[in-house]
C-alpha cells in the first residue's frame, strides 16, 4: 500500500507537501500552546505580585506572622497568620480523615464488594465530587453546623475536653465544621485515584499471596497497599490541594474571624475563604493588596504541594519500572 | 464515533459555561431588557444589594416609560464603589457614603457625584429559645453584646429593659457579616455613635473586626446562621428582616421609645435630620431626642455617578426618576420615601452631571 501511494506522482507530491508543512506546523502550534500555558502562569504570578505590591512593601515578610486582620479604615492592620493557621488546621484534619476513609472505600470497591455493586457505589462516590461547593456549604450551615454544635462537639468535649483544642463552647461555625466539609470534598478525589491504583495491582501477586496462605486482610496489607504506596500518597496530596484551595464552602461555615484561636470549635478563616469573602468589597487599596498577598501565599502553597506530589509520583514510577524489570529478570 | 460525539458535546457544554460565566461576571442583566434602539443608550450599574429589590422595580418601570434600559448587578456596595472607580459601569450604588480615600480614587478619572436615592434601615434579629418575641434592647446593650461584654441573655442589662420577661441563661452568639456590607456600615455607625468604646475598638465601616461572634456571608447567610443557632443575634436589611420570619428586637431610640422597625419609623428618623454633608452624605445614627417614633438604625443608600459621561442625558433622567417618581414604589418594598430637602439636594447634584 505504501509503495502504491508513492508510485503515484500526484499523491507523492501532495504527501511531500503535507510532510513539509505538517511537521513544522505541528511543532509551531504545539509549541505555541505550551508557551501559552507558561505565559498564563507567569502572567497570573506577575498580576498577583503586582496587585499585592502595596501590602508587600508596607508589611514585608512580617505579614506572614502578624496575627490580625482589621479592615477598619482607621486601623488597616493585616496579617496572614490567622488564615495560614486556619488553612493548615482544616486541611490537615480533612486529610487525616479523608485518606483512611478513601483507602477503605477503595479496598472495599476493588477487593471485597460483590462485582455488581462495585460500579454503582464507585459512581456514587464520584458524584460526591460533583456536588457544587456552595450547596455543600449551605448544607454545612443548615444541617452539619447544628449537628456539630448539638452532638459531635459536646461528645468530643466530654471525652477529650482536657485538650485545649476541644475547649470552649461548641459552635456551629468554626474550624472543625469547615474541616468536616473539606473531608467530604477530598474523599471522592482521593478515592477515585486510589481505586485506579489498586486496580493496577497485578493479579499474579495477589494470587501468589493467597497461595502462600494469606488471608484477605494479609493480602491487602502485604501486597495491595505496599504496591500502591506512591499512588496513595499522590492521591492524598491531590486531595490536600483540593482542601487548601477550597474557598466558598469554607467561607460559609468557618465563621470569618481574623484571629488564631486554639480551640477547633472556634470561628476562624482560611486563605482562600478570606479572599473569596472580602475581595469584592474592600474598604481600601491596602486591604485589596493584602488579600492579593494572601493569594500569593496560597499560590506558593499550591506550587509546593504540587511539586511534592510530582516528586512522589515520579519516584513511584521509577520504582515500578525497577520492580517490573526485576520481575522480568526473574 | 460515539466518543467523538461525547467530546464535541463536552466542548460545547464547556463553551456555553464559559460564555455564561463571562456574561455574569461583568453584570447581571435584567431579563426583560430589550435594546430600545433609537438614540438612547442603555445604562449599566452595580453595587448595593440592599437597594436591589427597589431597583428591579425601577428598571422595568423606567424602561417602559423612558425607553432606556437599565442593567443592574447587585454585587454589594464595596463592589459598586470599585466598579465606578474603574469606570466599568455607568453608575455605582453604595449603602455607605464614600470615604475620603475612596473619593480621591474615584475622582482620579474625573469628579464623581454622590446622591442619596433610597432610604431604609438595618434591623437586628435574634433567635433565643424561651425568650419572648420583640425583646427590648438599647444601643448600649447591642454595643456591649458585640464587644463581648454582655454574654448571656439573662444579663441584668437586658433584664432591666424587659421587666417581667423570662430570659434564659443561653450564651449570646453575635452574628456579623464577614463580607463587605452596607448593613455592617449602618450598624457599626449607629453603635459607634452610641458607645465611644465601640467606636475606638471596632469603628465604623463596611468591614470591621468584631472582637467576638460568628461571621456569615450575605444577608441569607446571616439569617441562616441566626435561624440555626440558639442564642444568636445578628443584623440584616429591613426588607430582608420583614420578609424572613426572624424575631426582631425593639431598639430604643434617642427619645426613649422602642419603635417597631418599618417604613414609618425610618421615615420619622429621616425627617428628624436636616444636616446634609458637602458630598450629600447624611448620617441618621445620631438622632435628636425630639425625634419621636424614629427608628434608630436607619440609613441612606447612594448612587455614585461620574460628572463627565457620554450618557449624561440618560443618567440624569434615571436619577431624576429614581429620586422622584420612583420613590412611590418604596413603601411596598420596605423603603421609606426620601424627605423633601434630600430630593432638593439631589436635584442640585443631578444638574452638575454632564457639565
Amino acid at each position: 500500500m505504501e509503495a502504491g501511494t508513492l508510485s503515484n506522482p500526484v499523491l507523492r507530491a501532495r504527501r511531500n507537501l503535507t510532510d513539509r508543512i505538517g511537521d513544522p506546523l505541528l511543532r509551531g502550534l504545539s509549541g505555541l500552546a505550551a508557551a501559552l500555558a507558561v505565559a498564563v502562569i507567569a502572567g497570573i504570578a506577575y498580576e498577583v505580585i503586582h496587585l499585592a505590591w502595596p501590602a508587600i512593601s508596607k508589611f514585608g515578610i512580617g505579614f506572614v506572622t502578624t496575627n490580625d486582620w482589621n479592615p477598619n479604615p482607621l486601623v488597616q492592620r493585616f496579617g496572614a497568620a490567622p488564615f495560614l493557621y486556619g488553612t493548615f488546621v482544616t486541611s490537615f484534619i480533612a486529610i487525616l480523615f479523608a485518606a483512611p476513609l478513601s483507602i477503605a472505600i477503595s479496598i472495599y470497591l476493588t477487593e471485597l464488594a460483590p462485582r455488581r455493586i462495585r460500579r454503582p457505589v464507585a459512581t456514587l462516590v464520584d458524584m460526591l465530587a460533583a456536588i457544587p461547593t456552595v450547596i455543600l456549604g449551605l448544607w454545612g450551615i443548615l444541617v452539619l453546623g447544628p449537628f456539630m454544635h448539638d452532638t459531635i462537639e459536646p461528645a468530643l468535649q466530654s471525652v477529650l475536653g482536657f485538650l485545649p483544642i476541644f475547649s470552649g463552647d461548641p459552635s456551629a461555625f468554626g474550624y472543625l465544621t469547615a474541616a468536616v466539609i473539606l473531608t467530604i470534598m477530598a474523599t471522592p478525589i482521593i478515592t477515585s485515584v486510589t481505586r485506579e491504583v489498586f486496580e493496577t495491582v497485578p493479579g499474579d501477586l495477589k494470587e501468589a499471596s493467597y497461595a502462600l496462605g494469606a488471608t484477605r486482610w494479609e493480602m491487602v496489607r502485604q501486597v495491595v497497599l505496599p504496591y500502591s504506596r506512591p499512588g496513595i500518597v499522590g492521591a492524598t496530596i491531590l486531595g490536600l490541594g483540593r482542601a487548601i484551595g477550597e474557598a466558598i464552602a469554607v467561607a460559609q461555615v468557618i465563621g470569618g474571624a481574623g484571629l488564631i484561636n486554639g480551640s477547633l470549635f472556634h470561628t476562624g478563616g482560611t486563605l482562600a475563604a478570606q479572599i473569596a469573602s472580602q475581595f469584592q468589597g474592600t474598604t481600601s487599596e491596602l486591604q485589596k493588596a493584602s488579600l492579593a498577598y494572601l493569594g500569593l501565599i496560597l499560590l506558593v502553597f499550591a506550587v509546593i504541594v504540587n511539586v511534592i506530589a510530582r516528586v512522589i509520583v515520579q519516584r513511584g514510577k521509577i520504582k515500578d519500572v525497577v520492580t517490573e524489570t526485576e520481575a522480568a529478570a526473574l | 464515533m460515539s466518543k467523538r460525539l461525547l467530546g464535541a458535546l463536552i466542548a460545547a457544554l464547556a463553551l456555553t459555561f464559559a460564555i455564561a460565566a463571562c456574561g455574569s461576571s461583568s453584570s447581571t442583566s435584567s431579563s426583560s431588557s430589550s435594546s430600545s434602539g433609537g438614540s438612547t443608550s442603555p445604562l449599566v450599574g452595580a453595587g448595593s444589594t440592599l437597594v436591589a429589590p427597589l431597583m428591579s422595580k425601577w428598571q422595568s418601570d423606567f424602561s417602559s416609560k423612558a425607553e432606556i434600559t437599565v442593567t443592574y448587578g447587585a454585587i454589594g456596595s464595596g463592589g459598586g464603589i470599585e466598579q465606578i472607580t474603574s469606570r466599568t459601569v455607568d453608575f455605582g450604588a453604595s449603602d455607605a457614603p464614600l470615604t475620603e480615600e475612596q473619593f480621591e480614587e474615584a475622582d482620579a478619572q474625573g469628579d464623581v457625584e454622590q446622591i442619596p436615592w433610597a432610604l431604609s434601615g438595618t434591623v437586628p434579629a435574634y433567635n433565643v429559645k424561651g425568650a419572648p418575641s420583640n425583646l427590648k434592647l438599647s444601643g448600649e446593650v447591642l454595643a456591649d453584646i458585640y464587644l463581648g461584654k454582655v454574654t448571656q441573655w439573662n444579663d441584668p442589662a437586658i433584664a432591666k429593659l424587659n421587666p417581667g420577661a423570662s430570659l434564659p441563661s443561653t450564651k449570646i452568639t453575635p452574628v456579623y457579616r464577614s463580607d463587605g456590607s452596607g448593613d455592617t456600615y449602618a450598624f457599626t455607625n449607629y453603635l459607634s455613635t452610641i458607645d465611644p468604646e465601640f467606636e475606638s475598638t471596632v469603628g465604623t465601616s463596611t468591614q470591621v473586626k468584631f472582637p467576638t461572634g460568628v461571621g456569615a456571608e450575605k444577608n441569607d447567610g446571616v439569617a441562616a446562621a441566626i435561624g440555626q443557632t440558639d442564642g444568636s443575634i445578628g443584623y440584616v436589611g429591613l426588607a430582608y428582616a420583614i420578609s424572613s420570619e426572624l424575631s426582631m428586637p425593639l431598639v430604643e431610640n434617642s427619645a426613649g421609645e422602642f419603635p417597631e422597625p418599618g417604613v414609618k419609623s425610618v421615615e420619622a428618623a429621616a425627617a428628624a435630620v436636616s444636616k446634609i454633608g458637602p458630598n450629600n452624605e447624611i448620617s441618621l445614627a445620631d438622632l435628636p431626642a425630639s425625634a419621636k417614633g424614629a427608628y434608630p438604625i436607619s440609613t441612606y443608600t447612594y448612587v455614585i455617578v461620574p460628572l463627565e459621561t457620554e450618557k449624561a442625558t440618560e443618567m440624569k433622567k434615571f436619577i431624576e426618576y429614581a429620586t422622584g417618581e420612583g420613590q412611590s414604589y418604596g413603601p411596598d418594598l420596605d423603603f421609606a420615601p426620601l424627605p423633601k430637602q434630600v430630593i432638593a439636594a439631589g436635584k442640585k447634584a443631578i444638574a452638575k452631571i454632564g457639565g
